[in-house]
């Protein structure tokens, strides 16, 4: 290869830090050349962990995941602030807010998604379909929409600056939605203190992860920190107030059935969209996100592809191609996106370096697996998990449903498995069932044939060999000297019946010394055992 | 008249001080008879570690003296194919010649030697000089590769210094929490666990570990937690124990502040490993993560102990560095009543990877590629320094070349049994059965022994002077009780003659005192410096803990001022977890985990000849979860077959719930078709160069009768 792969990257999200990560070496190598445009002005930091710094649990520090100095150092431009603003395909260039226009071979796009505005009366939001955005770039490409004054997404560190004040202030906080997001900030601003009321449309929370019994379970378990959760309600409008410095700001929101909720800061947590807009300005094919192959690869231009959150991937077919709603979706979760950014890095190395395509398949991904960060209520869930412990389904003959309910005590569990395999399971309150279950579906591991044994893990005192005989005679009492207590037993009956004896005799105690008493109570057994007239030969 | 003699057990270390008491005049020995009674009584000494206890390997070890099948003369394999006893001169003479054609042929590093971590100070030290000097090869490493490696390289990485408890045992007494990681104490060196009573007390004893061992055990009962990820996922616990320790601000700032430098990038190292994301890799829930990473910063004397169960991985020096680094942001190394520590396991598992067996390194822990140091030891070996070879390559790499174009030719081995201890055991006999020559000195005819051309028989722990240093880095005595059986020799008059017959003009002394003279002059100005240490200040009983130079008073504890580095700072280093480290089980597969069981020692040689301990553990099993067992068809007794790609093992299925259903535990004292690793794998750290003993993929069958598959 006689000259270095020129790689734009927009986006520095943690995704787009991965992909820099591991695409280092061969750009210190000088086989590739780096530009990453940042957009936000901070080095890239862990959006999983927005709603904690929202509730002032952790600092920005302690999120920071991109290592901007290793990436300079290794021969990589990093432009802080820097956004993308479009993308000429034709010259292969892609022009900066700066003004700057910069040449690719490969561009990269690792643009995320923006927190979704709901139709809210008295909330503007704006379209972003081809012929608005032709309209208006400047105002839409590569920027979110402004919220009124008490009104917030929870997305990026600003919003979370807006919550944490709320928070401190101990003020009344409204979370519109009730999805994984909007139920891990509602339990962490409770737990910091905060007044937290949860307004939904679904019959129960978290409606796209949870069956019936895991929804109830987890409502009555959010009711129980003192969450108002209030159900069945489609948010209509948000009407203001005048504050005390006379600006309009947030007062309270209208369900389509009358409710009026009033509160101090509203977060709307009603899911993510990609940002779709430079891609579609650039006539790339884009769905619910920027369309590519499994390889990554836009369907449109093969020097272009899509990582992360901005990236749908669908299998390209010639039925597919004219159609105009694509199956599948982003994730919007962060696992997938890592791996498709370190199978991205691994294979453009490849290529840069003229190696030997010795990279594995693109990553295929599987059901996410779903969790409520939450430090008092425990829920994870994956797969598909409607189907019912009664169901005859002839189109799943193998399927398989075992469920657990203690809707009393908070807890709830059910798996589903296709042929012994876990395909699906909803656990609630039951974190180190939840544990073992996670694992088992990562690894497509197959469930022991006595489901029971997962829920044991949760018992008040899990204890595997609770039910074992602390005095059945091949219970080990001298870990020391390997001495059971059938050997003590036995030691005892010969005439040892002093510890000291029996430690001469058997080893028994002679170690550590920490079964001394152990085996001071076998003898005492022993001796009791002796005067009384045995009912077992 | 009988003289006891105070001196410490054969195995592990942790080196519990016993006395010998002869039972017979030493002077009159017979080593023909069968039935010969141990010639010795043992009877537990009191001292710091053990305190007068022993487990069943300490109490029996005196019946390996006389045993029946102990080598009493020389053995050379004839032109039948069998070992035949035969002269020490012939022997002697036939080693020599071979070493020198085969050098004169194909150069010194086409002759290896193979050391181990159960050798004496003196004999370790002798024998890297023995390599380097008297055969001139490069080609020298030792069994303490597949054992302390990677914790050795964490420790110089981050401290600038290995000594495996940088403070005296005892100190651990005054523990509120300890944190065991991958380590089974309660089975491989039993009286330990006396020094873990008050952590148990306080509630505070937490064991990380798949299986549910008679270590994890002892925190029953509220007397800790047992934490059991599945196999190979330590090093995510252990990041993410990190990420909450750094989020939740429970670091001690100050002492990173410092006493460290590197925290910047293990911060952003372990941003990305929130609990919930480790529950899915590890299987430990995110409750319970919160609740130990909060007990380890809840103030108190706290302790974090790394073994080999987190060690033993191809990422076992990044795994050790983690634990470390959690340590490091607890401010616990160098802290009075707290610390970071990793419990070395043989014998002489610390003095033996401190004076020159292995491949990169010169007495005193120096490194072999330090002009300062070569000059060094030269001076003291009356050397020109460019005599002394350059590095060599660890122990899984100078086996992958045995016979091979370019290998090594003859290899000669101390101290250890190759085809048991090694990763993939198949390739190592292959190797072996490739050579020109395999010399090895055992006092049995180990499964290693009978494979070789030369079978030298050597002197047992009671029949030898020397020292070992402990677990702690305290030098110790080891005394003789009686004399050797006529027909044996010490390692060191056999390097010291083999060395004469090789030409050899540098000193061998035989006498251990004097080598050890030339061990403290060679270790000078070294990290583990012995300089001021002699047999006097040893016999008087005062304790020695390197670095103990000339004029000092040794150094029970490390780091409370300063670490080794030149600028005095431990090194806080990011790592992280490699995604295709290692294979993951498929279908119907699952995870092996090797170990060791309470009645045996390492390869089994020894202890397999104990009729004692082989009658409680006589052969090799399979240790499977009941519902795993139920799935493959399997019930409790029933002979198994694991299998894969490597090898094949036969042994018994056992059934316990006190392993997790995607592991199967198969302890590695035994040989043949039950050793266990046959089955593990020779990728190695890239750091340390251990060996991956703990996470190989094995498919598992049952056998309708042995040998018939169902």
């Amino acid at each position: 290869m006689s000259s270095t792969l020129k790689i734009v990257l927009v986006g520095y999200g943690p995704v787009g830090a991965r992909f820099v990560e591991e695409l280092l070496p061969a750009v210190r190598a000088g086989a590739i050349s780096l530009t990453v445009l940042a957009g936000e002005d901070i080095e890239a930091y862990n959006r999983v962990l927005v709603a904690e710094y929202a509730v002032g649990n952790t600092d920005l520090d302690a999120m920071l995941v991109g290592d901007r100095h290793a990436a300079e150092q290794a021969g990589a431009r990093v432009l802080l602030g820097v956004a993308a603003t479009a993308i000429d395909r034709d010259t292969r260039t892609v022009t900066l807010s700066t003004g700057e226009e910069l040449e690719y071979d490969r561009l990269v796009l690792a643009t995320g998604s923006r927190a979704n505005v709901p139709t809210l009366e008295g909330v503007e939001r704006h379209r972003r379909d081809l012929s608005s955005l032709e309209k208006y770039a400047a105002q839409l490409v590569a920027r979110d929409d402004a919220l009124p004054d008490g009104i917030t997404a929870l997305r990026d560190l600003a919003d979370a600056e807006r919550v944490l004040q709320a928070v401190r202030e101990r003020r009344r906080i409204i979370v519109l939605g009730a999805g994984v997001l909007g139920l891990e900030l509602a339990l962490a601003a409770a737990h910091a203190g905060a007044q937290v009321c949860v307004v939904h449309h679904g019959p129960h929370p978290m409606p796209r992860n949870l069956d019936r019994g895991g929804g109830q379970v987890l409502r009555a378990a959010l009711r129980r920190t003192g969450i108002t959760v209030i159900a069945h309600s489609r948010a209509e409008a948000v009407a203001f107030r005048t504050d005390d410095e006379g600006r309009r700001r947030f007062d309270m929101l209208v369900t389509a059935d009358g409710k009026q909720l009033r509160g101090d800061l509203l977060v709307l947590s009603c899911g993510v969209s990609p940002r779709n807009e430079l891609a579609t300005l650039a006539g790339l094919r884009t769905a619910v996100g920027i369309v590519v192959h499994p390889s990554l690869q836009s369907w449109s231009d093969p020097n272009v592809y899509a990582i992360g959150d901005c990236a749908q991937v669908v299998e390209r077919t010639d039925e597919l191609v004219g159609q105009r709603v694509l199956p599948g979706a982003p994730s919007g979760l962060i696992g997938p996106g890592w791996r498709q950014a370190a199978w991205l890095a691994e294979s453009l190395a490849a290529e840069a370096t003229a190696r030997a395509a010795s990279t594995p398949a693109p990553p295929v991904e599987r059901d996410s697996i779903v969790m409520l960060k939450a430090e008092h209520i425990d829920v994870v869930a994956v797969g598909e998990i409607s189907a019912d412990p009664w169901d005859d389904d002839a189109l799943h003959p193998k399927r398989r449903v075992s469920q657990w309910a203690d809707p009393e005590h908070l807890r709830y569990v059910k798996m589903v498995t296709e042929d012994g395999v876990l395909t699906g399971f909803v656990s609630v309150g039951m974190p180190r069932t939840a544990a073992e279950l996670t694992l088992l579906f990562e690894r497509r591991g197959e469930l022991p044939a006595d489901r029971s044994l997962l829920l044991r893990f949760d018992g008040p005192d899990y204890d595997p060999a609770a039910d074992a005989d602390a005095f059945a005679p091949a219970t080990t009492v001298c870990w020391c000297n390997g001495v059971t207590v059938g050997r003590i037993e036995e030691s005892a009956a010969c005439g040892n019946t002093t510890v000291e004896c029996v430690g001469r005799d058997t080893r028994a105690g002679t170690g550590c010394g920490g079964c001394k008493g152990r085996i001071a109570e076998v003898l005492a057994r022993a001796a009791e055992a002796d005067g009384t007239p045995s009912l077992t030969p | 008249m009988s003289v006891p003699s105070p001196t410490h057990c054969p195995y592990c270390a942790l080196q519990c001080a016993m006395t010998l008491t002869p039972t017979v005049r030493p002077d009159v020995v017979d080593a023909a008879s069968d039935a010969a009674p141990a010639p010795v009584t043992v009877a537990g000494r009191d001292f710091p570690t053990n305190r007068g206890g022993l487990c069943k390997k300490g109490w029996t070890s005196a019946e390996l003296l006389r045993a029946p099948s102990r080598l009493g003369a020389p053995l050379v394999r004839g032109a039948d194919g069998a070992l035949h006893e035969t002269g020490w001169d012939e022997a002697l003479d036939l080693v020599a010649a071979s070493v020198r054609r085969i050098s004169a042929e194909s150069g010194a590093d086409a002759v290896g030697v193979f050391g181990g971590g159960g050798l004496t100070n003196e004999k370790a030290y002798l024998l890297g000089k023995f390599a380097r000097l008297a055969i001139g090869t490069s080609r020298i490493d030792y069994n303490g590769r597949y054992c302390m490696s990677s914790a050795a390289a964490a420790g110089n990485r981050a401290f600038g210094v290995d000594r495996g408890l940088p403070f005296p045992l005892e100190d651990l007494d005054g523990a509120s929490t300890i944190l065991l990681l991958g380590t089974n104490v309660a089975e491989t060196m039993p009286p330990f666990i006396g020094h873990l009573a008050g952590a148990q007390a306080a509630g505070g004893l937490i064991v990380v570990d798949p299986r549910r061992t008679a270590t994890a055990r002892l925190t029953e009962e509220g007397r800790g937690l047992h934490v059991q990820p599945a196999p190979g996922t330590d090093l995510a616990l252990l990041l993410g124990l990190i990420h909450i320790v750094i989020a939740e601000r429970l670091v001690d700032a100050d002492y990173v502040a410092t006493r460290t430098v590197g925290f910047e990038a293990v911060r952003r190292s372990v941003a990305s490993w929130w609990p919930e994301r480790v529950q899915s890799v590890t299987g430990v829930a995110a409750l319970t993560l919160r609740r130990l990473a909060r007990r380890l910063a809840g103030g108190g004397n706290t302790y974090i102990l790394t073994g080999r169960g987190v060690e033993q991985h191809v990422d076992g020096t990044d795994t050790a560095t983690a634990a470390i680094n959690l340590a490091l942001l607890l401010g616990l190394p160098g802290r009075q009543g707290s610390g970071y520590g990793t419990l070395t396991g043989q014998g002489n598992g610390q003095g033996g990877r401190e004076h020159g067996q292995k491949c990169d390194q010169l007495p005193g822990y120096r490194k072999i590629v330090d002009p300062e140091a070569r000059a060094h030891v030269a001076r003291v070996w009356g050397v020109h320094p460019d005599t002394i070879p350059g590095p060599g390559v660890p122990a899984v790499e100078l086996l992958q070349s045995l016979g091979r174009p370019g290998g090594v030719r003859a290899l000669l081995v101390h101290g250890s049994n190759l085809v048991v201890s090694s990763p993939n055991v198949a390739a190592v006999r292959e190797g072996l059965a490739a050579l020109d020559l395999l010399v090895v000195c055992d006092f049995f005819l180990s499964e290693t022994a009978a494979l070789a051309d030369v079978v030298l028989p050597i002197t047992q722990w009671a029949e030898e002077e020397g020292t070992m240093t402990s677990l702690e880095g305290r030098v110790i005595r080891r005394r003789r009780a009686i004399a050797p059986p006529a027909g044996v020799r010490d390692e060191l008059w056999i390097l010291a003659e083999l060395a004469r017959r090789l030409g050899c003009v540098a000193t061998f002394d035989t006498d251990p005192e004097l080598v050890f003279e030339e061990l403290r002059l060679a270790s000078e100005g070294g990290i583990a410096d012995y300089s001021g240490i002699d047999y006097q200040l040893l016999d008087s009983g005062a304790p020695a803990y390197w670095p103990y130079p000339r004029g000092s008073a040794g150094t029970p504890r490390l780091f409370a001022d300063r670490f080794a580095h030149p600028d005095g700072l431990a090194r806080l280093v990011a790592v992280s977890v490699r995604e295709f480290a290692r294979p993951k089980p498929g279908d119907g597969e699952v995870t092996l985990v090797t170990g060791r069981l309470l009645e045996h020692y390492q390869s089994g040689a020894q202890t397999r000849r104990v009729p004692e301990l082989l009658d409680a553990q006589p052969a090799a099993f399979a240790s499977m979860h009941p519902a795993t067992a139920e799935r493959l068809g399997i019930a409790d007794g029933d002979p198994v077959e694991l299998t894969n790609p490597r090898g094949t093992v036969h042994c018994v299925a056992r059934l316990s719930p006190d392993i997790r259903p995607d592991a199967v535990f198969v302890p590695f004292h035994y040989g043949d078709e039950q050793a266990a690793n046959l089955l593990t794998s020779d990728a190695v750290d890239p750091i340390s160069a251990m060996p991956e003993f703990k996470t190989n993929v094995v498919r598992i069958t049952r056998l309708v009768e042995a040998g018939v598959p169902a």
